[in-house]
Formats: structure tokens, C-alpha cells, sequence
């Protein structure tokens, strides 16, 4: 693992990222924290009604929300990228960062399983539909693991010192 | 002064900053951001409705959003003050610090205003909304946006 994060360091990418002016760093955190509320807001939303709750808004309709999810996914996939190869050595070796991309995983298996199997029958639900059970399974993993990405996430410098990041 | 350095020197304040639980600083400080995410994430999706995202998502579904939101202010205004004490005297200093709370005061009262304009009005709701309440969810995200930012630069400034 040494190895490995001696090589990221070494690349010419990690270095500037490194050198780069003191803003570079709260600038992707700020993001990074942008990213996580919209993820957050707009698949809680849809997580929500798979749940049960807001009777009376389709499936479909609440769909359409997602697209923000996956912007906020897609802004805190870059910024993330930039903290790891800027500083891997506080990331590679923490074991917060082992359960964030455990998490991480666990939310993007639920989405195939959703996409692959579920959705079809689940978004030709009426509006007032209850949810059956796959639909509640499938909210609460989303929610519950989404929400676990950010706890792990956030405990990184308390598992490792952080010398770059504030608090 | 006085108040904020006996704040600061209190046994709570003490076992916050420098317990070795993880249950104290770090919990505490990662509850906070759980709040945040509730917070900002209901007042995103709301306004993101009001500016005509999934126009068919019928109104009344965000009827009890204000739970969410409230919930989740009380959490950060909870864990907020256990944050504050261990830096009572910094923090009270920091000119971010006093930014942070404006953008969150002023976000809320839009958030309130929305919400008699939006949700509380008897009358039938149009279809496409007012120019004023579309207003009022730019400068709802613009806050939210700010005070995000605000609160992640405590840690780097001054």
C-alpha cells in the first residue's frame, strides 16, 4: 500500500494539486459538502416515497428529482477524486474510507437491483399506490447506506490525522 | 467576555474537544453535517419544485417537509452549541462565523415566507407559480449555497 500511495504522490497531477494555492482544498470541500445535500435531498425524496410516505405523488413523477442526485453524485466524485490523489496517504490505508466505499457500493448495487428487476413494475404503481415490501427494502438500503457514506465520510480525519483539512 | 470563557472552560465544552470517543468531537461535528443534509436537501428539493422541477409532484406531498427541516435545525442548533463551546472565545471572533448565521437566519425566513405563499395560500394553486415565490427559491438556494460555504470556511479563516 506504501507503494501505491508513493506512486499517486508522485505523479505530476498529485504535486500541483498539492502546491496549488491554499483555496484549492476548502473550495472542493464546500463542493464536496454541495454535492452531499443535493444527493441527499433529491434521492431522499424519491427514497421517501419508495418508503411510503407522500401518498399520492407517483413513482414517475418523484423520478424526476434523480437527475440532481446524480449531479451531486457527479460534483462529489470529482472533488473526491482530488482529495485522494492530492493526499492518498490519508485515505488508502483509513479504515472510514474502507466502510465510505463500502457503502458507496451497497447504494449503487440497490440502484441496479432497482433499475434491473424493480422499476419497471414499481413505476407503473398508480400515485396512491401503497409500496409493496421490494419498494420499502429498497428505500430504506438507499437511504440508510446514503446516510452511511456520509457518517464515514465526515469521521475520515478522526480516524487518521489530517494535516490539510480543518475541522 | 466572561460568559464565553467560562463556556469554554466548563467540563461539557472539555469533554467535547478532548475526549477520545468518537461518540464526542467527531459524532458530534458529523451530526452536524447530517443536519445540514436534511435541512439544505428539503429547502433544495422544495425550491427546485417551486422552479418547476417535476411540476407533477403534486404540492400537498411537501406538506410535511417543515418536520424535516425543523428536525433537522434543532439538530444542528443542538450540536452547534457543543461545537461552539470548545472554541467559544475563536469562534466568537470569527467574522465567517457571524456570516454563517446571517446566511442560515435570512434563509430561514425565506424558507418560512415560501411556505405561507406556496403551501398555506387557501386558494386553488396555479399551475405554473407566482414570480415572486420562483424569486424566493433562487435566494433560498443562493442562501443555503452561502451558508454551506460559510460554515466549511470556520475551518480556514480567521
Amino acid at each position: 500500500m506504501d507503494a501505491f500511495i508513493e506512486a499517486i504522490r508522485a505523479t505530476q497531477i498529485s504535486e500541483s494539486f498539492r502546491n496549488q494555492v491554499e483555496w484549492l482544498w476548502p473550495l472542493c470541500e464546500s463542493l464536496h459538502f454541495l454535492g452531499l445535500s443535493l444527493l441527499i435531498g433529491a434521492a431522499g425524496f424519491f427514497d421517501l416515497r419508495l418508503l411510503g410516505f407522500m401518498r399520492g405523488v407517483s413513482l414517475r413523477s418523484a423520478q424526476r428529482f434523480v437527475p440532481f442526485a446524480i449531479a451531486g453524485l457527479l460534483v462529489n466524485t470529482v472533488t473526491g477524486v482530488i482529495f485522494f490523489v492530492s493526499q492518498p496517504q490519508q485515505y488508502a490505508t483509513n479504515p472510514s474510507m474502507w466502510f465510505k466505499l463500502l457503502f458507496l457500493v451497497v447504494a449503487g448495487v440497490n440502484v441496479l437491483v432497482f433499475e434491473t428487476t424493480y422499476r419497471r413494475r414499481l413505476l407503473a404503481l398508480p400515485a396512491d399506490a401503497e409500496m409493496p415490501l421490494s419498494a420499502k427494502v429498497i428505500g430504506a438500503i438507499s437511504l440508510v447506506s446514503w446516510f452511511a457514506v456520509l457518517y464515514f465520510g465526515r469521521m475520515l480525519p478522526y480516524l487518521v490525522p489530517n494535516p490539510r483539512s480543518g475541522v | 467576555m466572561e460568559l464565553l470563557t467560562r463556556l469554554q472552560e466548563s467540563d461539557f465544552a472539555a469533554w467535547v474537544a478532548s475526549s477520545p470517543s468518537l461518540l464526542a468531537y467527531p459524532s458530534i461535528l458529523t451530526l452536524h453535517t447530517v443536519g445540514m443534509a436534511i435541512v439544505v436537501g428539503t429547502c433544495v428539493v422544495m425550491d427546485l419544485r417551486i422552479l418547476g422541477v417535476a411540476a407533477d409532484v403534486p404540492l400537498g406531498a411537501l406538506r410535511r417537509a417543515p418536520r424535516l427541516v425543523w428536525s433537522g435545525f434543532l439538530i444542528n442548533a443542538a450540536t452547534g452549541f457543543a461545537l461552539f463551546t470548545t472554541d467559544a472565545e475563536h469562534k466568537a471572533m470569527q467574522t465567517v462565523f457571524y456570516v454563517k448565521l446571517s446566511l442560515i437566519f435570512l434563509a430561514l425566513v425565506v424558507y418560512a415566507r415560501i411556505r405561507k405563499l406556496v403551501f398555506l395560500t387557501p386558494a386553488p394553486v396555479p399551475s405554473s407559480m407566482s414570480v415572486e415565490a420562483k424569486a424566493l427559491a433562487v435566494v433560498s438556494l443562493l442562501l443555503w449555497t452561502g451558508a454551506t460555504i460559510a460554515g466549511r470556511l470556520m475551518a480556514y479563516l480567521l
